[in-house]
């Protein structure tokens, strides 16, 4: 929840930095984006197997690259359309994410919020 | 406390198309041989045991006690990592259940599904996996063999001959010339030859500043080019010296005892000599019958042999499409390979091939550079559909940041490899 929490100030405080206009619609599409994700029912078949492409990168414990097992899934879902959508910015992230779809989203976070 | 995934199977939405039908063996324990430990054999093993639970017994066939990764032991060589930080042993893997055979594959009997050793003993399989890296093509320099290797290492698979060519660079006389023959390609890991010119220029440039680099290259053009020369520019100014195929460089050999290269007739004395031959699949994937020319086709969608469909051939060895020869490759391919393996043996759920590669390099202290991409496969190939590198003229904290990632990649690749 705390994840989150921040994380909407930090997106809060990227509208503001960006036009207004274009602030107000990209707000308004990956609000409706996330909720979108949110109503899936996650497949968690699914996402153990594309959890494995994350995890030659993501080492369980954290450490030089980002922790995300365990993570708030709200948050990571975020994160992960962020990267996609261009509202975060990392090479090998963008890519990654360039060919998730909702569904792709949605079981990857529920696996990573509830692995350990 | 891990996540159960069995737990959640009735909540599976229909969204996923099933590949195809699996074949369910209906009792009994299915036999899975994995031949070789590296980043595709390591990953497969894992991958199978821990998904496959009691239903698959997997078998690793991997000659060394431990695994020193031929990725990073290009810092060895710059000073910036110990040599034992690049070893890895199989006792998670055995924990887990994998069944660790120290031996050397040597046979393949495909109508029998039997792998034979080299200690004598025969193992039969439902599924064979190989991953045996590379072997140099024989003749692919006129002059240098492995009984040369001491003499003029390759330092090309990880280990002793890693450690002799840092005790030559170590060694070598003030304002000696380090000599390194690049191969053709296609070969294991494009970028690095390069990484290891930059990181033999930065231990020189401590020890050895008078020292020149030279680099005997028959490709036009390399990984990461643009980049390298930057960087060399910068960082070692006058030490590195490149020689082209428009020089000869693609008419080459060595006299190992002289210590000298001719290219093309221009004969060159150098004091360290580094020869990384042409390459081809390890020679048990050819024993197997599974190669056309040097490497062994495979099927995009799930690394099988396009020989033999019980047999999955990963990494280096394959031959695949756009993916290059990288331990990140194998890595992916590996877990690609396993969910089409446990699908066929126990009726687990096959999804669709997902490959991704990302290569890191280091060009001096905290310069690090990357290339990557992602993969779909196509009916002839494993293609790319987006990639990235790193630009030129990229601010000292953004190469930190690459470096520190590599950082995260080698403790996160080797953690998803054995455990």
């Amino acid at each position: 929840m705390i994840a989150t929490a921040i994380h909407r100030a930090a997106l809060a405080a990227l509208c503001l930095a960006a036009p207004p206009a274009t602030a107000f619609s990209e707000t308004s599409d990956a609000d409706q984006r996330r909720e979108a994700i949110l109503a899936l029912t996650p497949d968690a078949e699914y996402g153990a197997y594309l959890s494995s492409e994350c995890t030659a990168c993501h080492a369980e414990e954290g450490g030089d690259i980002p922790l995300i097992h365990g993570q708030d899934r709200e948050a990571l879902i975020d994160a992960l359309l962020g990267y996609k959508t261009g509202t975060r910015s990392h090479d090998v992230m963008e890519t990654i994410a360039g060919r998730l779809g909702d569904e792709e989203i949605a079981a990857l976070a529920a696996y990573f919020s509830e692995v350990n | 406390m891990r996540f159960n995934r069995r737990g959640f199977i009735g909540a599976a939405s229909a969204g996923i198309g099933l590949l195809a039908a699996p074949m369910v063996r209906a009792q009994g324990v299915a036999n899975v041989v994995v031949i070789g430990g590296g980043a595709g054999g390591a990953t497969a093993a894992r991958y199978i045991a821990k998904d496959g639970g009691d239903r698959v017994r997997v078998t690793l066939i991997e000659p060394s006690r431990a695994y020193y990764t031929c990725f990073f032991s290009n810092l060895y060589l710059g000073g910036l990592r110990e040599f034992d930080s690049l070893g890895h042993s199989y006792g998670t893997l055995a924990s887990m259940g994998v069944n660790v055979v120290h031996d050397w594959a040597v046979g393949v009997d495909r109508d029998a599904k039997t792998v034979s050793l080299a200690g004598g003993a025969s193992l039969p399989y439902d599924r064979l996996v190989i991953s045996p890296g590379i072997d140099f093509k024989e003749g692919a320099i006129p002059g240098w063999d492995l009984s040369a290797q001491n003499a003029m290492p390759h330092a090309y698979r990880a280990g002793s001959q890693t450690e002799l060519l840092k005790a030559q660079v170590m060694a070598m006389r003030e304002g000696g010339t380090f000599a390194i023959i690049a191969p053709p390609n296609p070969y294991r890991c494009p970028p690095g030859p390069y990484e290891r010119v930059s990181m033999v220029a930065h231990t020189l440039r401590e020890i050895n500043p008078t020292a020149k680099i030279l680099i005997v290259d028959p490709k036009e053009s390399y990984s990461k080019q643009a980049l390298f020369e930057d960087g060399w520019q910068a960082h070692y100014p006058g030490m590195i010296e490149r020689i082209g195929p428009d020089f000869g460089a693609n008419i080459v050999s060595v006299d190992p005892a002289a210590m000298t290269i001719d290219i093309d007739g221009q004969v060159e004395q150098v004091d360290v000599c580094n020869v990384i031959p042409a390459q081809m699949a390890g020679r048990i994937v050819h024993e197997a019958g599974l190669t056309e020319g040097d490497w062994a086709p495979v099927n995009p969608a799930d690394m099988s042999s396009r020989v033999d469909p019980n047999v999955f051939i990963l990494g280096d060895a394959a031959n695949q499409g756009d993916m290059p020869k990288s331990a990140f490759a194998a890595n992916s391919q590996a877990k690609v390979c396993a969910n089409a393996v446990l699908g066929a043996l126990t009726g687990s759920r096959v999804f669709p091939a997902r490959y991704s590669n990302t290569c890191w390099s280091l060009i001096d202290t905290e310069d690090g550079v990357k290339v990557g991409a992602t993969y779909e496969p196509t009916e002839e190939k494993i293609a790319s559909v987006d990639s990235f590198v790193s630009e030129q003229g990229e601010s000292p904290e953004v190469r930190a940041e690459t470096y520190r990632e590599s950082l995260g990649w080698y403790d996160a690749i080797t953690e998803d490899m054995f455990g």
